[in-house]
């Protein structure tokens, strides 16, 4: 059965978002998009110099997608926060796998609002994002 | 020894005007995959009671780091410039958003960058720099309450 904000209960899960893999053309185009030109998402030849192997995927471009994720379920008028902490860096070529669930009920500014967990892992299981949201129950 | 110019805490930008582009927005939209159309296409958006295309969620750096670009057209630093911040070295450890009100293309916003202040984590081996970016709008106010953590990995 679909689960939505108005039934959700804690431990109920949202539907699983996957998300690439994140190529070099889509890094490319995430930087021009976003307006992030930090080059060591784009160009090998400054990621080597900083010391690194590649590129790596921007941060945001996982966001975005648990961003995805919490605004499908709940339609973006009803979220009221999102936050996440990035935990690991996402190799380019990686796949992102974004997992949320509902931790609880409260009630915040007159509303009744559920707090929910975020996740987005790569493909070996590494957990790259660590997110939280609140969204209206109703 | 860390990299940042901790002297910079508490320093704000001066409010910049940006105005979201239609374009833009559906460009970014497409580009992380969206697949709601209120945010790519105006008709959908519109029939949904929108004006127009709606940012998404993460769409607030977006527009920090345009108003930043702003700054520095007009030849005033960005918040990385501020702070001293090292792309070598440079990890995005933390974002969050409150949510106040819709961002939609079209209007014309104030953002407002502010620098909160900086830690040490790691024995020093992290420094943390933590900044915040306020958007409004002229009418409807607050829109988005954007803050994050931005690390030095060092040594």
């Amino acid at each position: 059965m679909t689960i939505t904000p108005a039934t959700a209960k804690p431990g109920d899960t949202l539907p699983t978002l996957v998300f690439g893999p994140v190529s070099r053309t889509k890094l490319a185009l995430y930087a021009g998009a976003s307006g992030d030109h930090n080059p060591i998402h784009i160009d090998l030849d400054f990621a080597k110099g900083a010391g690194f192997d590649d590129v790596f995927a921007h941060g945001m471009l996982s966001m975005a997608q648990l961003g995805r994720l919490v605004t499908d379920w709940a339609g973006q008028e009803n979220v009221r926060t999102l936050s996440t902490r990035f935990t690991a860096i996402t190799p380019v070529n990686a796949t992102v796998t974004c997992e949320g669930s509902v931790a609880e009920i409260v009630e915040k500014d007159g509303e009744t609002l559920l707090k929910l967990t975020l996740s987005a892992k790569v493909d070996d299981g590494t957990q790259t994002l660590k997110g939280e949201a609140l969204v209206r129950a109703a | 020894m860390g990299i940042f110019d901790r002297s910079t805490a508490g320093q704000k930008t001066p409010p910049i005007e940006v105005t979201l582009e239609r374009g833009a927005i559906a460009f970014f939209a497409e580009t992380i995959g969206e697949t709601n159309p209120i945010h790519f296409d105006v008709d959908a958006a519109r029939a949904a009671g929108h004006p127009d295309v709606v940012a998404p969620a993460t769409y607030p750096v977006v527009v920090g780091t345009f108003a930043g670009k702003e700054s520095m057209r007009r030849g005033l630093p960005g918040i990385h410039a501020i702070i001293n911040a090292d792309f070598r070295c440079l990890l995005h450890g933390t974002e969050s958003y409150i949510y106040h009100g819709p961002i939609h293309a079209g209007e014309t916003v104030s953002v407002e960058n502010e620098v909160l202040g900086f830690a040490d984590a790691k024995g020093g081996k992290l420094e943390i720099a933590q900044v915040a970016t306020r958007i409004t709008h002229p009418e409807r106010g607050l829109l988005v309450e954007a803050k994050r953590d931005i690390i030095h990995v060092l040594g």
